[in-house]
């Protein structure tokens, strides 16, 4: 689960509130930065997603949950580095945009986390499942040795049963459809538990955090 | 007279008796005095009533901007605490539960998200749940009854009497919402809203673990309630437990500076009210003691002590300013009871007309106490009137010794306008700044009489006509008025300038929030591929695409070099560390929209290629990370450093609906970036908006919509309705500005009759006493017209900048047809004022007029 609209404190807060000049909120983030310079031949997982893989709220990147599993990696010795291509806000449609400008570096293992924003507006599953669908192919056709995963998503209770089984589908259908390595739950043991969220209610503390990072440890080590 | 007694008790009921007789000399007089009281206390019982009513009536709108005196909202369920907290606060409750969820239109068959809100009370207390039909705002709550958004409905074609389900329960709708108070916030604009009752949520199965629910909790107390200092009190428990509160005040600051302005007008309308009321009431009393002088001389002769004397008029002012406070004050309220129905028809806002006794007595006791104070000081002299003054039948007036008793008045008409401008600013500063204003204005009006008195005595040649020189001498010979015209006509045209150009200026910022063509409705996350056929699906749906960015989401890498740990480490550098944290949602254009204002440095449109970038910095966001112009930023575009430079620096109204951005790059290096786009369009109509909706949606599913249309129907109404009170209360009060002015000069009849009715005998022609009359006039109402207009311009300015904190852009065209006009009205009235003596054989005005 993740922020819904990212973008309203942009166009419209602005709007109603003179003093809050935009004050966007914080958010560690988005980016390759970790990239630069590999030049040993260590090899890249890149991490696509929205503000859970930014790491929206926490006070440094290396603490959503791309970072843990960096730290997960590092302290197991294997030759990894993760990129963090997270962006808050991110939508199924943006990533199928947004991907070609990731596409330009070469990477080894693709982590796919789209979706919740998607799930979070209510938008219609089939061109979600669409989107993503897109995604994958344009990225086994740029990089037709990397191999997959699949980050699963669920949307909060309120939203209705039928809703939300057929979101929660998406996830496990588009996984071994494209034969991907499934997460099925990313926020397994976080999602709804209060204190494992920050005050918005959907994004991870730092806490909750370790135990998404565990969830996606769990699936990735067997593919390393 | 040896034997009068001159430590006789004072007889009381003689002196009163006195004070009539003395009023019945002249009735028709005496008419016209009281009735310039009259229209001066008119004036400012009938502002006063309108101010009341329509505050209260704003104030009434206000509230539905919430719906209730006082929320208190939070995203989950309150703990035990909070509850004994959330029971122990006294008053009317309701409670709702809102959620987002996917509802399902049983019959169409179509599923939609929106914000679902259960509840329970009579909320809302401010207006209502507006439904078609009527009944179903308060009837929905009796069974299973759900009511929908307009919007919605239509986009689904939805009747009254379908069926939609909303977790595993099914509703029936029950009526179609077409406006609910308290829906300003943001959130609801996000999906349309759907009210189900609280009884029913259980059976929806959508409360549970992972469910994301927000909690209010409306209160309404009783009249008179202090809820400041109950919100003071709780705030801390509520802060702990992550729950906020939001009272009507609250709301009112946050949606804007309208209502700040407008309280400020209302209390400078109402303390102009005042000061029209006293030149109204203070030009007759000083013109009509004045022509009693030649009566208390005779007194004195016969006998009558000074302060005896004193007491007569006394006596007798303060009963002529009962007698025309009273009729000032019915006059006032029937206009105000009158006004709003004559009006009714042009008027677009209703404004209540209950009697208002509290400005009523203010009305009157105001008027009492002006006509006394400023009949104090031409009083004060009747003491020094020596008997000999009938003999010597000297115009001039008595030499004022040095008195201490006028210092005295003068410091009880200060105090009293002082205590005045208090008891309507409510702070001393303010108060005192606005008595000093007055006494500079009053003085600089004396000042130029006494000088236009001076000039013009020197001035005049023999080589003249006759006509030209008895209309100028009339300016500085025995008997002039040219003090208190020059005063009184100034001081109103200042007045009447002054409401007016703040009129305008506050009326330019009301409409800047509120006008026509402004958006309503945002379309975002909209792709690069979708921009243009989006774009063409908008105008073909006849809409406005009134704006359509880009927008780039990047991250901040270095301020000049440093980076965020050197922020972090180094406090002198003046970066605020957040800055490097937030993630920047940043624009390209070639052009600055009409929002912003370049304050230094020069606006860049095309970037060069292969140098640095010429970014331009929003103020606040360049005091944050202490930049200048010319200095460098590095920003992280999605992993790609990007060199930039400040190339300007802007001021951005953030007031309007419309995308604003901290940071703009040039064309020329973001385009392949990757980005969203956001449309900003103008919806005229719920069914416009809800077939353009359908149309968006069916060809592009991803594009998500804000609807602001029924948030900004409230918020719009009331802008509105301020922006018409402000143009009626100003127009009012110019219209009785004008009226008091009338009054004030029309008191000055009495002046010239003498000499006009001797100037006739002595076979002068009716044209030639005209002209005499005409040019008197003439040159007082230019000159203190003038004077008035430059005052009310330095006031206005001073006003708009220290008092409305806004920038003064005033068009003077019109102050310059009201120099005209004021000028012509004073002529035209003085010209009135000796018809009488043109018209009539000069032997039966000289005896009627003795």
């Amino acid at each position: 689960m993740k922020h819904p609209l990212k973008i309203i404190p942009v166009l419209a807060l602005t709007v109603f509130l003179a003093a809050c000049g935009g004050d966007k909120k914080p958010a560690e983030s988005d980016s390759t930065s970790t990239a630069a310079g590999n030049a040993q031949p260590k090899k890249t997982i890149l991490f696509f997603g929205d503000s859970l893989t930014a790491g929206y709220g926490l006070d440094d990147a290396t603490e959503a949950f791309p970072g843990v599993v960096q730290a997960k990696i590092d302290s197991a010795k294997l030759p990894y580095t993760i990129v963090n291509g997270g962006l808050s806000g991110e939508t199924s449609a943006g990533g199928r945009s947004r991907i070609d400008w990731l596409l330009k570096q070469p990477f080894d293992i693709f982590v796919l986390e789209l979706g919740a924003n998607d799930g979070l507006r209510g938008l219609p599953v089939a061109s979600t499942a669409e989107n993503l669908q897109a995604i994958i192919d344009k990225v086994k056709t740029k990089y037709p040795q990397a191999k997959l995963v699949m980050l699963g998503m669920q949307v909060p209770t309120n939203m209705g049963a039928t809703y939300s089984s057929d979101f929660k589908n998406i996830f496990p259908t588009l996984a071994t459809k494209n034969n991907m390595t499934l997460v099925p739950f990313l926020l397994q043991g976080v999602g709804g538990v209060r204190k494992l969220n920050q005050a918005d209610g959907i994004h991870p503390t730092e806490e909750g955090a370790k135990i998404v990072a565990a969830n996606v440890w769990a699936e990735l080590k067997g593919i390393l | 007279m040896d034997n009068v007694n001159y430590n006789r008790k004072i007889n009381f009921g003689w002196l009163f008796k006195m004070a009539v007789r003395d009023s019945r000399r002249n009735r028709a007089r005496l008419l016209l005095f009281i009735s310039s009281i009259v229209f001066g206390i008119a004036a400012l019982v009938a502002i006063y009533s309108f101010k009341y009513n329509i505050q209260n009536d704003i104030n009434g709108q206000a509230a539905t901007l919430i719906g209730a005196d006082l929320s208190i909202t939070g995203n989950k369920e309150p703990g035990k605490k909070l509850q004994t907290l959330l029971d122990s606060i006294g008053g009317e409750r309701s409670e709702e539960r809102s959620f987002a969820s996917m509802i399902y239109f049983t019959r169409t068959q179509g599923t939609r998200l929106v914000n679902i809100k259960a509840l329970k009370g009579a909320f809302p207390y401010y207006g209502s749940l507006e439904t078609t039909p009527l009944k179903a705002g308060t009837g929905f709550k009796s069974g299973k009854y759900a009511l929908v958004d307009k919007t919605l409905m239509l986009q689904f074609t939805a009747k009254v009497g379908d069926s939609i389900k909303v977790g595993n329960a099914t509703f029936v709708i029950a009526g179609i919402l077409n406006k609910a108070p308290g829906q300003t916030g943001l959130s609801s604009g996000i999906a349309p809203i759907v009210y189900i009752p609280f009884q029913y949520l259980a059976d929806t199965k959508l409360i549970g673990t992972g469910s994301r629910i927000n909690f209010a909790y409306y209160y309404k107390f009783p009249q008179g309630y202090n809820i400041e200092k109950l919100v003071k009190k709780i705030d801390p428990a509520l802060d702990k437990a992550e729950y906020g509160s939001d009272t009507v005040e609250n709301r009112k600051e946050n949606t804007g500076r309208s209502f700040g302005d407008l309280s400020r007008f209302l209390s400078l309308v109402a303390f102009i009210a005042l000061l029209l009321g006293c030149v109204g009431v203070a030009s007759a009393i000083n013109i009509y003691i004045r022509e009693k002088i030649a009566s208390i001389a005779i007194m004195r002769c016969m006998g009558v002590k000074a302060s005896e004397a004193f007491l007569i008029y006394l006596i007798q002012i303060t009963g002529i300013g009962l007698i025309g406070s009273v009729a000032g004050a019915i006059l006032g309220t029937s206009v105000q009871h009158l006004l709003p129905y004559v009006l009714k028809d042009f008027l677009p806002i209703t404004i209540s007309v209950s009697i208002s006794w509290m400005a009523i007595w203010q009305g009157i006791g105001l008027g009492i106490i002006i006509s006394v104070l400023f009949a104090l000081l031409p009083l004060i002299n009747i003491r020094n009137i020596s008997p000999l003054n009938t003999l010597r039948m000297s115009f001039e007036e008595t030499t004022t010794k040095r008195d201490p008793f006028r210092w005295l008045v003068y410091l009880l008409v200060v105090g009293f306008i002082t205590g005045f401008s208090y008891l309507q600013l409510g702070d001393w500063l303010g108060a005192g700044v606005f008595t000093v204003g007055i006494l500079v204005a009053f003085l600089i009006l004396t000042a130029i009489a006494w000088l236009l008195i001076r000039f013009t005595r020197l001035l005049i040649m023999s080589s003249w006509s006759y006509i030209l020189r008895q209309g100028f001498a009339n300016l500085y010979r025995p008997n002039n008025q040219t003090i208190i015209l020059t005063v009184s006509i100034g001081l109103s045209t200042a007045f009447i300038c002054t409401l007016f150009l703040i009129q305008q200026l506050l009326i330019s910022q009301v409409s800047l929030s509120s006008s026509g063509n402004q958006s309503n409705m945002i379309l975002f996350d909209i792709q690069t591929s979708q921009e243009k056929p989006l774009a063409e699906l908008t105008r073909k749906q006849g809409l406005p695409v009134l704006s359509q960015v880009p927008i780039i989401t990047m991250r901040l890498d270095k301020v000049n070099g440093k980076t965020a740990a050197d922020a972090k480490k180094d406090s002198t550098l003046h970066i605020s560390p957040r800055a490097f944290a937030w993630e920047y949602r940043v624009t390209y254009r070639d052009s600055l929209t009409n929002s912003e204002q370049i304050t230094s440095g020069k606006f860049i449109g095309k970037a060069a290629p292969g140098r640095d970038i010429p970014v331009s910095a929003e103020e606040r966001f360049a005091n944050r990370i202490n930049v200048k112009v010319g200095d460098k930023l590095v920003f992280n575009v999605q992993g790609i450093m990007m060199n930039a430079y400040v190339s300007s620096i802007r001021k951005v109204n953030w007031n309007k609906i419309q995308t604003n951005f901290q940071v703009v790059f040039p064309a020329g290096v973001l385009e392949d970036a990757p980005q969203f786009h956001v449309l900003l369009t103008h919806v005229p109509s719920q069914p416009v908006s809800a077939a353009y909706q359908q149309a968006v949606v069916k060809q592009f599913p991803n594009i998500s919509i804000i609807d602001l249309g029924l948030v900004l129907t409230v918020l719009d109404e009331l802008l509105d309705k301020i922006g018409y009170v402000i143009k009626f209360m100003s127009g009012f009060s110019i219209v009785t500005g004008i009226i008091v002015l009338i009054s004030s000069v029309r008191i000055s009849k009495y002046q010239r009759i003498k000499e006009s009715v001797l100037l006739r005998t002595m076979g002068a022609s009716r044209r030639q006493i005209f002209s005499i009359t005409a040019l008197e006039y003439l040159f007082l109402g230019t000159l203190s017209a003038s004077t008035g207009i430059v005052i009310a311009i330095g006031s206005s300015w001073l006003l708009a900048k220290y008092r409305f904190d806004m920038p003064y852009h005033v068009n003077l065209w019109p102050v310059a047809a009201m120099f005209f006009a004021i000028t012509a009205l004073t002529v035209i009235i003085g010209l009135l004022n000796s018809r009488g003596i043109l018209n009539k054989p000069p032997l039966e005005v000289l005896r009627s007029n003795a």
